[in-house]
């Protein structure tokens, strides 16, 4: 398994923090999705909300990796400074870094990602960027100090799952030796599941999980998934064919006709 | 003194970053801070002088995806 | 013989003290303030006795428990419309009905016609939604008023001086007990009151949303509850510009005429909850915990207040406790 900035995770599930029912489902799902990484965010507190502070003790306690994100920055600079007060308040190099650029489809502003990309990564930041599945664009983060590319499956929230399976792959075949993660869109295991067999190394998702029925079922659901898929992944799946080609041996054949 | 703290105007005694911090109840809280829209590092919070007007940004850590 | 001190005379402390009071107990009411009002959560509430479509995100208990609430409210103050609720979704967020009755029990889906027998104002607008008939409303400020009246009838006066240490205290002081009880959280609120006498509607109305459960409770007389958001912050400072607009656009596209009511009440306040968003009763030394309603205060503080009462005069433990 590849290595994300030297760490090798235990499991290829990143799961965001929001959005479930309750505190105590989000820490259920958690621990029986397996997830080896938790994205979390940053929003303003007053000195006597200790709200961010419970929320905080809740994800210390799950033994997972901290993934800040830069959620909601539309600008550079924006990002930048989110970043920085996320390294300090989470004491980690790690940054998901997202740059939107389209408020319906939260589609990533591509141009102002790698700029801000070479800034955190000239800055010592551990940089994984929310992007799209464009070929040119990874190539210009990878040129900016990225080790890590997340292009989204479909637009966040959405559940769409894997909208250019084309794209995907060939992300995979031009960057073979990068840590790639599906980030965004996922709404089934199978799309999970369909992105490691791609040969992904992670898949990240949030809504799938937090707004099912029964988040701690789609949790269980998804880390079966992700570990089928990287195992189909591992075993080097069979080419499809057009033609039916028996599965039964023909040799020996009785004819009784 | 008359600051902006995450966009509501208050009233605060002046001083340095951190005795602000402690006025307005942080503690040892888990938070990080920024003013004008630029990072201030808790190392220099001890140093770092609040002006009149300045926009003090106080973020903590919330849920995210 | 029981003789208790309760502290707090919000939704959750005027139920136990009837609860007691009605089986005979004598009660000591201690609040802030003298009356009930705006300081308390439960002012700020919408009122719905709503237990089917609660459980849309909420636990099992919420939808068992939530049912014993109209008949007790009935019993006990009166005021309670057993008219039903409607869930209806505007444009994009339709597909999410379906969803809705998938994940709740107790719904009916109704079609353009139907919604129109129902609510006459709403007539062309919906061609689609689910109707929960079992479902009740009551107006929140009444109840309360209406509980207190009746505590008085009995001698029971709410004090604002401290309770002095005697008998036992139930301690029912909502987010303020969070000096005692390290697990409650705040669930920031956002609501407004609305008169728009051009609109009548005889029950509650729910709109999907997929951020905001919103929901508009008629009050009668023209007056309606808009509500209510739901943020993860203990502050309870003024709404905020986005959180209005959300709530009035949705008013507005469920019927053109909110565009024209007048805002009476901005309100906005912090539920109390545990990590599971169920209520807790706990006993620790002299004191007795009763709290964590969340989002459901009318409707689960019957079940809190005859929890508290059944193990004040029986000893009984119920699932409420989880601690020894």
């Amino acid at each position: 398994m590849k290595q994300f900035y030297g760490v090798t995770l235990k499991t290829p599930l990143m799961l965001g923090t929001a959005q479930y029912p309750s505190p105590a489902i989000l820490a259920d799902a958690f621990k029986t999705s397996c997830a080896s990484v938790a994205t979390v965010s940053l929003r303003r507190e007053s000195g006597r909300d200790k709200s961010g502070q419970g929320f905080w003790s809740i994800i210390r306690n799950l033994d997972v990796h901290i993934l800040p994100n830069t959620a909601g920055c539309y600008t550079v600079k924006e990002a930048v400074t989110t970043a920085h007060m996320a390294r300090e308040i989470f004491d980690t190099k790690w940054i998901k870094l997202e740059v939107i650029g389209h408020t319906d489809t939260l589609q990533p502003n591509v141009f102002g990602l790698v700029e801000a990309a070479k800034i955190l990564t000239q800055d010592g930041f551990e940089v994984f960027p929310y992007t799209t599945e464009d070929l040119v664009v990874a190539d210009k983060l990878l040129d900016a100090g990225c080790q890590v590319l997340m292009p989204w499956g479909a637009p966040i929230g959405s559940g769409q799952g894997l909208n250019n399976l084309q794209g995907l792959r060939s992300l995979r075949a031009h960057f073979p030796d990068i840590p790639l993660v599906v980030d965004a869109g996922i709404g089934l295991p199978s799309h999970a599941a369909h992105a490691m067999e791609l040969g992904y190394d992670a898949v990240l998702l949030n809504t799938a999980v937090a707004k099912a029925g029964n988040p701690v079922e789609m949790a269980h659901a998804m880390a079966l998934a992700v570990e089928a898929g990287q195992a189909a992944a591992i075993a080097d799946p069979m080419e499809p064919r057009d033609m039916a080609a028996p599965s039964t041996p023909v040799i020996g054949k009785a004819f009784l006709t | 003194m008359k600051i902006n703290v995450n966009g509501k105007p208050q009233e605060l005694k002046s001083g340095s970053l951190s005795d602000t911090l402690a006025e307005l109840g942080y503690g040892d809280a888990k938070i990080a801070t920024a003013v004008n829209a630029e990072f201030i590092p808790a190392a220099l919070r001890d140093t770092y002088a609040l002006t009149e007007g300045d926009e003090l940004e106080i973020l903590a850590p919330m849920q995210g995806g | 013989m029981i003789d208790v001190s309760i502290i707090g005379a919000g939704v959750a402390g005027l139920c136990i003290a009837t609860e007691i009071a009605e089986r005979g107990g004598t009660v000591r009411l201690y609040d802030r303030k003298p009356s009930i009002g705006a300081h308390a959560c439960s002012w700020w509430a919408g009122g719905m006795l709503a237990p089917f479509c609660e459980g849309m995100n909420a636990e099992e208990p919420v939808v068992r428990l939530g049912q014993q609430a109209a008949d007790w409210w009935d019993k006990t103050a009166g005021g309670v419309n057993r008219n039903g609720s409607l869930v209806l979704a505007l444009g994009r967020d339709r597909s999410e009905l379906s969803q809705f009755a998938r994940r709740t029990t107790g719904m009916d889906v109704v079609d353009g016609k139907q919604i129109a027998v129902l609510e006459p104002d709403l007539g062309n607008h919906f061609n689609t939604g689910l109707f929960c008939a079992s479902e009740a409303h009551l107006d929140p400020r009444n109840a309360l008023a209406t509980l207190l009246i009746k505590l008085q009838a009995k001698g029971v006066t709410v004090k604002t001086t401290p309770p002095t240490m005697g008998p036992k205290m139930i301690d029912c002081r909502g987010l303020s007990a969070r000096d005692a009880l390290t697990d409650l959280r705040g669930v920031k609120g956002e609501m407004l009151v609305l008169k728009c006498p051009d609109v009548i509607l005889s029950r509650p109305i729910r709109l999907l949303h997929p951020r905001i459960p919103i929901y508009i409770v008629p009050r009668g007389d023209g007056v309606f509850m808009l509500g209510a958001t739901m943020i993860e912050a203990t502050e309870r400072g003024r709404i905020t510009a986005r959180s209005m607009l959300e709530l009035l656009t949705a008013a507005y596209a469920l019927h053109p005429a909110f565009g024209e009511a007048e805002v009476l009440e901005i309100g906005v306040d912090a539920r109390p909850a545990f990590p599971d968003n169920l209520p807790r009763i706990r006993k620790r030394g002299n004191v007795i915990y009763a709290n964590g309603l969340y989002r459901h205060g009318f409707l689960l503080a019957p079940a809190l207040a005859r929890m508290t009462a059944d193990y004040l005069f029986d000893g009984k433990r119920s699932e409420m406790m989880d601690e020894d």
